[in-house]
């Protein structure tokens, strides 16, 4: 089969989502399939800039290629779903969140501004279009199919993709937490070091950079090495603080699905997440594959001071998210992909 | 942005200034700033202005005239709005606008009608037929947007060559008050709730029931509200020789013990032909305190499921089709009344009504300001590799849905 993956590309950023549209692409190439990605620059902001994005993609013509069919196309995320073909499938990592559940809150971009609102809805019409001529819509969690059923009304299957394939491994656990992830107020990075301010044994490395970089540093500022701030790590880096760690943080604001628990389990720990993570609660169960706590420093210190002092617990909940993870395959994800 | 909030208010007695006082709270959690317009006063500086229309000169001709300076968003309670319009013309002593709008509806004999009415030579067709001339296109030509209540005004609007937008909300539920536990007795109680005069199929529904008393004579039915003129409730009553035992009045009742003897009563009865176009704030109460409900099977209560409300045809059938419905509602009240509950729940919830509205407001106020930005950006961009033909271009954009 002949398949173009379409993602959008915000330039010069290089993260999860654009990871797994890559992954994608090398597992169908890998099964025989002629396969690639498909991408157009994405700038969201100002207002209504977001809609000439879609404009964009609308107007590409993906139905054919160098007088040769293109026989499906898979699409991951606004505004690439909206990409017209006969045969599209998507894959929804996530709506366009702006326009939805960040509104009016400090992660929205929209104002009061009459334009501004009706830029939200025409956001709305364009998914229940985009998504209501596809053939068939997946999304990556509950989470993100209850999103797209609550604001959309379209209906998703929930299919999780498998992360990053690295040579995970174990090893014993070191009195450190591991945070990877962007450096963005979102994903919460903050909470876990005023968990390290909280608890003085705590140790933190905070693997992955971002626009939040700075703050972050500010606000560790003080700990005497308490924290480390790993920057972007490589491969056989991030492989090995994985092994090594006692427990991996993970808890953005209501997450659409997060790889990095799926990364933490194949490496056999436990994942410490909050109650309003959203997505991670799928997998992450409290005393089972990890910590669930309320979104608070003083109630992840404890539950850090807890796994660094009960370590066959932590471990046995390794184990068990190992366990989960490995149920996510790319041969299950593209069995129902190419259907 | 900043709403003008058009609509009778409490203390004003109507059901539209009742469902402001629910809607209101819900819709400032949704909406940056809404402010209330006054009869007689300035009108308020806004963004977008929205306008509650029923069928009352009274209540809302004050309405219709901020409408005509302005237009905005038109809530259409009514479809049928005859009693309106004739309100606001010849109600103030204005003939000729009167003729205009029998006119727009009817052409040349619309017009000869509405002279025959103003000279006393044809009956007030308000009141004797309205439902055949329902005069909404004054409204609609002055209507941004429409909000309508059910997929039956939806159609008749379209039907009536309304071309703009229209966002089919639904009327939200009440929240259920503290109820008085009320003894009545009645094996089957059945209630029955509002003006009591011949649309409401009140001749029908009695010779129902004294039908249904010939096999259950331990029946009572409740009938709480206003007589209208003429009506002659007693004669009737006494004509079907339903004797006093059977039959409980309550004229006149406020709000709390309207409620209570809803919750008192097995089934209810709301029957209705012609219908206006209206949605009965009764039926949704009844529905959401779990009760059986008879409904006439025209208009907005058509829309009602089936196990949610049992829809009478109204034909040649409709008496012993209602007194068959009434024995049915009794023996299966339970089930009924749980598919209700449920139906009220999930399609008259308070919030997915005050969502309905923001989206129709933040849309009215902002589509064209929305689709200017775009478009012209889309423009400049083809213009700058020879294209010009922007009316083609914007074509394009709304055919992807993308303006």
């Amino acid at each position: 089969m002949r398949i173009a993956v379409c993602r959008p590309q915000v330039p010069f950023v290089y993260g999860g989502a654009e990871l797994m549209a890559d992954q994608l692409v090398a597992e169908l190439a890998k099964r025989g399939h002629e396969a690639e990605t498909v991408s157009i620059p994405f700038k969201w902001y100002p207002g209504t800039r977001v809609l000439d994005q879609a404009f964009l993609w609308r107007l590409v013509d993906l139905t054919e290629s160098d007088g040769r069919p293109i026989d499906r196309v898979i699409a991951t995320k606004f505004p690439a779903y909206c990409v017209r073909h006969p045969n599209k499938v998507v894959w929804v990592l996530h709506q366009f969140r702006q326009a939805y559940d960040y509104d009016r809150t400090e992660l929205g971009q929209f104002s009061e501004a009459p334009e501004d609102r009706a830029a939200i809805r025409a956001v709305e019409r364009l998914d229940r279009t985009a998504l209501g001529e596809a053939r068939k819509v997946f999304a990556t969690s509950r989470n993100v199919a209850d999103r797209l059923a609550r604001f959309t009304g379209v209906h998703a299957e929930v299919l999780p993709h498998p992360p990053q394939q690295l040579a995970f491994r174990t090893a014993d656990p070191e009195p450190f937490v591991l945070s990877v992830n962007r450096l963005d107020p979102a994903k919460r990075i903050d909470l876990l070091i005023e968990a390290a301010k909280l608890d003085r044994s705590l140790r933190v490395v905070i693997a992955g950079e971002g626009p939040d970089r700075a703050r972050l540093e500010r606000l560790a500022a003080g700990l005497n090495g308490q924290i480390e701030f790993a920057g972007r790590v490589d491969d056989e880096r991030l492989v090995d603080l994985y092994a090594r760690c006692l427990a991996v943080f993970y808890a953005p604001v209501d997450e659409d699905f997060g790889m990095v628990p799926y990364e933490a389990f194949l490496s056999a720990k436990p994942v410490v997440t909050t109650e309003d993570a959203g997505g991670p609660l799928e997998i992450v169960h409290d005393r089972e594959t990890g910590v669930v706590v309320a979104p608070e420093a003083s109630a992840l210190a404890q539950a850090c001071a807890y796994l660094a002092g009960h370590l066959e617990e932590a471990k046995e909940w390794g184990r068990a998210g190992r366990a989960v993870a490995e149920r996510v395959t790319w041969d299950v994800c593209l069995d129902a992909l190419l259907a | 942005m900043r709403v003008a909030y058009y609509s009778p208010m409490p203390p004003s007695r109507s059901g539209i200034a009742d469902y402001s006082a629910l809607l209101l709270p819900a819709l400032r959690e949704r909406v940056e700033e809404i402010v209330v317009a006054q009869p007689g006063r300035r009108a308020p500086h806004a963004d977008v202005a929205i306008y509650h229309v029923g069928n009352d000169p009274d209540a809302h001709g004050w309405i219709v005239d901020a409408l005509r300076r302005r237009p905005g968003v038109v809530v259409l309670h009514e479809f049928v709005l005859h009693h309106l319009i004739s309100g606001i013309t010849l109600g103030r002593g204005d003939a000729r606008a009167y003729f205009d709008a029998m006119e727009r509806e009817l052409g040349v004999v619309g017009r000869l009608l509405a002279l025959g009415v103003a000279d006393n030579l044809l009956p007030l067709l308000w009141e004797t037929q309205p439902e055949r001339f329902p005069l909404a296109g004054t409204i609609l030509d002055l209507a941004q947007g429409l909000i309508v209540h059910s997929h039956y005004v939806e159609q008749r609007v379209r039907e009536a060559g309304y071309a703009g937008p229209i966002w089919r909300v639904p009327h939200p539920a009440w929240p259920e008050p503290p109820l008085e536990r009320l003894e009545l007795a009645g094996e089957p109680l059945v209630g029955c709730f509002g003006y009591l005069n011949v649309n409401k199929r009140i001749p029908q529904l009695l010779e129902a029931f004294a039908l249904l008393r010939r096999y259950r004579p331990g029946a009572k039915l409740l009938l709480v509200g206003a007589e209208a003129e003429r009506f002659d409730l007693d004669r009737r009553v006494e004509r079907l020789g339903l004797d006093a035992g059977g039959l409980v009045r309550r004229p006149y009742v406020d709000e709390s013990e309207l409620w209570s003897l809803m919750a008192a009563c097995d089934v209810l009865v709301n029957l209705r032909s012609p219908t206006m176009g209206e949605t009965s704030g009764s039926v949704i109460r009844g529905l959401s305190l779990g009760k059986p409900m008879l409904v006439s099977d025209v208009g907005w209560f058509a829309e009602l499921p089936d196990g949610v409300a049992l829809r009478i045809p109204v034909d040649e059938y409709e008496v012993p089709t209602i007194a068959a419905a009434l024995e049915l509602a009794a023996d299966h009240a339970a089930e009924l009344g749980v598919a209700a509950r449920e139906y009220v729940r999930r399609e008259h919830d308070l919030a997915r009504s005050a969502d309905g509205y923001a989206k129709a407001l933040e849309e009215a106020a902002g589509n064209e300001a929305v689709a200017d930005a775009v478009l012209l950006r889309i423009a400049e961009a083809a213009a700058e590799v020879g294209l010009d033909d922007a009316p083609e271009l914007a074509r394009a954009a709304r055919a992807a849905g993308i303006v």
